[in-house]
């Protein structure tokens, strides 16, 4: 049996006028994604289906033609928006509810706006199918959320990152000296600096743990020529050069 | 025994060659069995569909556990992967292809396996994207958010401003939600996925009018390479095919409808091909082709009362479908031809060249990457059985279009013949399922490749509907015993593991791999794309090989340079034993800031047969340290970054002292 009636228009603009609502004053993530996600996917697209009037004879069949007219009508927005310099949150969410309101304003007005398709009969589900339906849901996010963990946990290749810059601004006379450790154990290192092969500055027994970055800026004189400075980084356990780099320092 | 007339089984004498041509002919030849295709309708049973949901959860365990072996290496990644892929396919997929089930339960069923499919190709990069075009999108998405202006310039992707919907859509999710890029593209894809597996199943009961035949065919469609990866990705393709799908969907159900009902369809086949043609320029095409040539066989058809208003309605849906996207490509300026064409040109020179047996282009040489042997035994056998399901097929699909219901012998394929059919859109689609063998011969040459791949998307949508054809109207029937119930489901079975084991040369998280796309995207290369943009802060010109130009364009929001100066590839500069002039002097005059060098390169070929652009040629050895490195000792170079792996350095100095 098909639905007759226009209830779901006005649903849609309410819908529509509660998202703009959302946007232009909560940060509220769940409330937002409640209500804005529905509207990009669906709820315009459904009253942009109520407006041309196309008859669907399944749910299915209007489900997905919604989806096809709300994936069009965020599409045609984003280049009214764009047009406009209007391409902010508030922007899209009253995109929205205009595409909603003209929609169902004009489905109201139509004489020959189809009837809804019957819903399908829910299919009846017993404890058990209820129960092994929420055991599938939490293994199957369990498991993603196991993959996520893994990802983060895991890394091939393990480092330590080391650099040497002239300052961001240039001819200030500061260089800046870095090390991140992206190891598994805390490290040691030594550090030594030169300006032009003469040794200028050293820091001993610098320690950095797993995930920590150390950083120091460091003046150096400014000359009229240009200098190269060098640092070098050393293991103090066997002393040996683990890591060199350079940079220039900018001249007068 | 195959279904064969009553007396090949009576045991009178007859001719040998006469017998071997009507075996042939009951094999192959347009007999539908049985008339309908489906079992008395029965109501969804519950119980099995909870169990199998329970069946994938546990199947999506094991597909996670495999990513995580691989990622470490071990051994055991491909049991645990391959074994719950299989436990996904093989239970739901049976019951999907079960004579008796019902049309709500097929329908449920299709949703969960595309969407678990989709899931076990979510883990494999659990948050970020990883795909190398995806990375692409990505980029687009952050720029058009960051800026909120359309249209802005991408040189690594420089068609890809000009199709910008993904971009939209993605970007109006986030908006309104708040929700972060990759998950609000995420969730944009769930949604394509279930739109288009309902509008394929809608598109194929409307014109073959049998769910079950629809149900069997969306299962086919799933054995195409590209639906497992390439359509899943975050993508413009994956926004195209589900809009494109759509417009044959809505124009299909209105095929009966004359009048303003009619129209009103028109109207919103319209919308989503003007949304199609800023979607992707392939997928408009492809709509194109089919709307066009769907006019074409409508006005070749004779007898039918609606013709001329039909063919009017189709008429202008192709005209539609023909001129949205040609008129975008002209208010946009697009290059088009510049962008395919060459792509296109090499793909036909290499296939003709094959057949022709003419000197193998140099790009031929490569070979194609190394891929498991169970992997490519998959993918034959699956590609076998397809071809068996076309061979069985074809003529029954086409008998299915004649005039006047089924009927025996050839009597319905004389009917097409003399123009005479009740549905044009069947005839089309069991034309274009030969489009299949075409896509498999540019798919077996290294330059064809690409054609053949995005080919099999939209062929497929052909190739699925006449092997549930087949397997409906031949090797199962309507009531279908013993072997006949069981090794058709088996077949459709195996041809959607084949596509997923086609899908790509390893769809298991494994350890870094040279030059690989996704597979060379691990935490240090992102981190150091990071560390450029807190350290020496965004925008800085910098060039690399692909891999990290991705890299530091995505994360490191960096100015990447695809080449030196005009003419001068950073290939050239990076692989030269020695700076010498004709590298100096366009890297001192070029405006790079920095240039980042990658040591993993010297460990091994690189898998995909490129270090830097796709049109260099590798000789399969890899790039040697000292070429990498030999920027150490340049004047007016300095390395400002080394983590033992990846340097960075400044070649600012060198601009200095011109």
């Amino acid at each position: 049996m098909r639905v007759c009636s226009k209830r779901d228009l006005l649903a849609a603009c309410l819908w529509a006028g509660a998202t703009v609502a959302a946007v232009a004053v909560s940060d509220s993530l769940l409330l937002r994604t409640a209500l804005g996600a529905p509207m990009v996917f669906l709820v315009s697209g459904h009253t942009v289906l109520r407006a041309i009037g196309v008859r669907t004879t399944s749910a299915l069949e209007h489900f997905v033609y919604a989806v096809g007219a709300s994936l069009a009508a965020g599409i045609a927005g984003g280049f009214a928006l764009n047009a406009a310099g209007f391409l902010t949150p508030l922007g899209w969410a009253v995109w929205f509810w205009a595409v909603t309101a003209a929609a169902a304003l004009v489905a109201a007005g139509r004489r020959d706006t189809p009837d809804l398709p019957a819903w399908p009969a829910p299919a009846r589900v017993r404890l058990w199918q209820g129960a092994a339906l929420m055991l599938a849901l939490l293994v199957a996010t369990g498991a993603y959320a196991l993959a996520v963990r893994d990802e983060a946990a895991y890394r091939e290749f393990k480092y330590t990152a080391f650099w040497l810059l002239p300052s961001a601004g240039g001819g200030s006379g500061r260089i800046t000296v870095g090390i991140r450790s992206a190891e598994t154990q805390p490290q040691r290192f030594d550090l030594e600096i030169t300006l032009d092969g003469q040794p200028f500055a050293v820091f001993r027994s610098i320690a950095v743990a797993p995930g920590d970055t150390w950083a120091r800026e460091i003046p150096v004189p400014v000359l009229a020529t240009r200098q190269t400075a060098e640092a070098r980084l050393y293991r103090p356990e066997d002393n040996r050069l683990y890591r060199s780099v350079s940079t220039l320092v900018p001249r007068i | 025994m195959l279904m064969m007339p009553a007396h090949f089984s009576a045991g009178t004498r007859i001719n040998p060659l006469q017998a071997g041509i009507r075996f042939v002919s009951g094999v192959v030849g347009p007999d539908l069995r049985d008339g309908s295709a489906d079992a008395p309708s029965q109501r969804a049973n519950s119980g099995w569909i909870a169990v199998l949901c329970l069946t994938i959860a546990a199947a999506l365990l094991l597909v996670v556990a495999g990513h995580a072996a691989g990622r470490r290496g071990y051994d055991v990644a491909p049991p645990l992967f391959w074994s719950g892929v299989v436990l996904l396919v093989a239970p739901t997929g049976l019951r999907i292809a079960w004579p008796t089930t019902a049309r709500g339960e097929r329908l449920f069923l299709l949703f969960l396996l595309a969407e678990a499919l989709f899931y076990c190709k979510m883990v494999y990069s659990p948050t970020s994207f990883s795909g190398y075009d995806e990375v692409l999108h990505w980029i687009a998405a952050e720029d058009l958010i960051t800026a909120r202006r359309l249209f802005l310039s991408n040189p690594l992707f420089p068609i890809g401003p000009t199709y910008p919907a993904l971009e939209i859509l993605t970007t109006a999710i986030v908006d309104l939600t708040g929700l972060p890029l990759f998950v609000s593209g995420t969730l944009l894809l769930v949604i394509l996925k279930g739109t288009f597996i309902g509008a394929l199943f809608l598109f194929l009961e409307s014109i073959a009018g049998s769910p079950r035949i629809s149900a069997i065919a969306c299962l086919a469609y799933m054995g195409c390479s590209t639906f497992f990866l390439f359509d899943s990705m975050f993508s413009y393709e994956s926004l195209g095919i589900v809009l494109c799908v759509l417009t044959f969907a809505v124009e299909a159900a209105s095929k009966d409808l004359v009048g303003r009902p009619r129209l009103k369809s028109l109207g919103l086949i319209a919308l989503l091909l003007a949304s199609l043609a800023v979607t992707h320029h392939l997928s408009a095409a492809f709509a194109a082709i089919y709307f066009g040539a769907l006019a074409a066989l409508e006005a070749l058809r004779r007898h039918d009362p609606l013709r001329i208003k039909t063919s009017i309605a189709v008429g202008l849906a192709a005209i539609l479908a023909i001129a949205l996207p040609s008129l975008w490509v002209q208010a946009r300026g697009i290059p088009l031809t510049g962008y395919l064409g060459p792509v296109i040109e090499s793909g036909f020179d290499t296939l003709l060249g094959k057949i022709l047996g003419a000197p193998t282009p140099r790009s031929e040489h490569l070979g194609a990457p190394d891929k498991a042997l169970y992997m490519r035994l998959t993918t034959l056998l699956a590609l076998l059985l397809v071809a068996v399901g076309l061979a069985t097929g074809f003529f029954r699909s086409l008998a299915m279009a004649a005039p006047s219901g089924p009927r025996s012998g050839w009597r319905p394929i004389q009917d097409i013949v003399k123009r005479r059919w009740r549905d044009s859109r069947l005839v089309l689609l069991s034309l274009l399922a030969f489009g299949l063998p075409v896509s498999v011969a540019f798919r077996l040459t290294i330059a064809g490749w690409e054609i053949g791949n995005r080919m099999g998307t939209f062929v497929f949508i052909a190739v699925g509907l006449v092997v549930a054809v087949s397997i409906v109207h031949f090797w199962q029937g309507r009531t279908p015993r013993g072997w006949r119930r069981i090794a058709p489901a088996v077949a459709l079975v195996i041809i959607v593991l084949g596509g997923v084991t086609s899908s790509s040369i390893n769809p298991i998280h494994g350890r870094y791999r040279v030059a690989a796309d996704q597979e060379s995207i691990e935490p240090m290369g992102i981190e150091t794309a990071r560390w450029a943009k807190e350290w020496l802060g965004a925008g800085n010109r910098f060039t690399t090989d692909r891999i990290n130009r991705l890299l530091l364009a995505g994360y490191g929001r960096q100015d990447v340079r695809v080449t030196i100066v005009e003419g001068i590839d950073p290939a050239r500069i990076f692989e030269a034993e020695t700076l010498g002039p004709d590298e100096f002097w366009p890297l001192a005059r070029s405006d790079i800031d920095f240039l980042l060098v990658d040591l993993r390169l010297t460990t091994a070929p690189p898998v995909l047969g490129f270090y830097f652009q796709p049109w260099e040629a590798q000789q399969g050895a890899p790039l040697s340290g000292a070429a990498l490195l030999k920027f150490n000792d340049v004047k007016g170079v300095t390395r400002i970054y080394d983590n033992g792996w990846i340097v960075i350095y400044d070649v600012r100095g060198l601009h200095e002292s011109l």
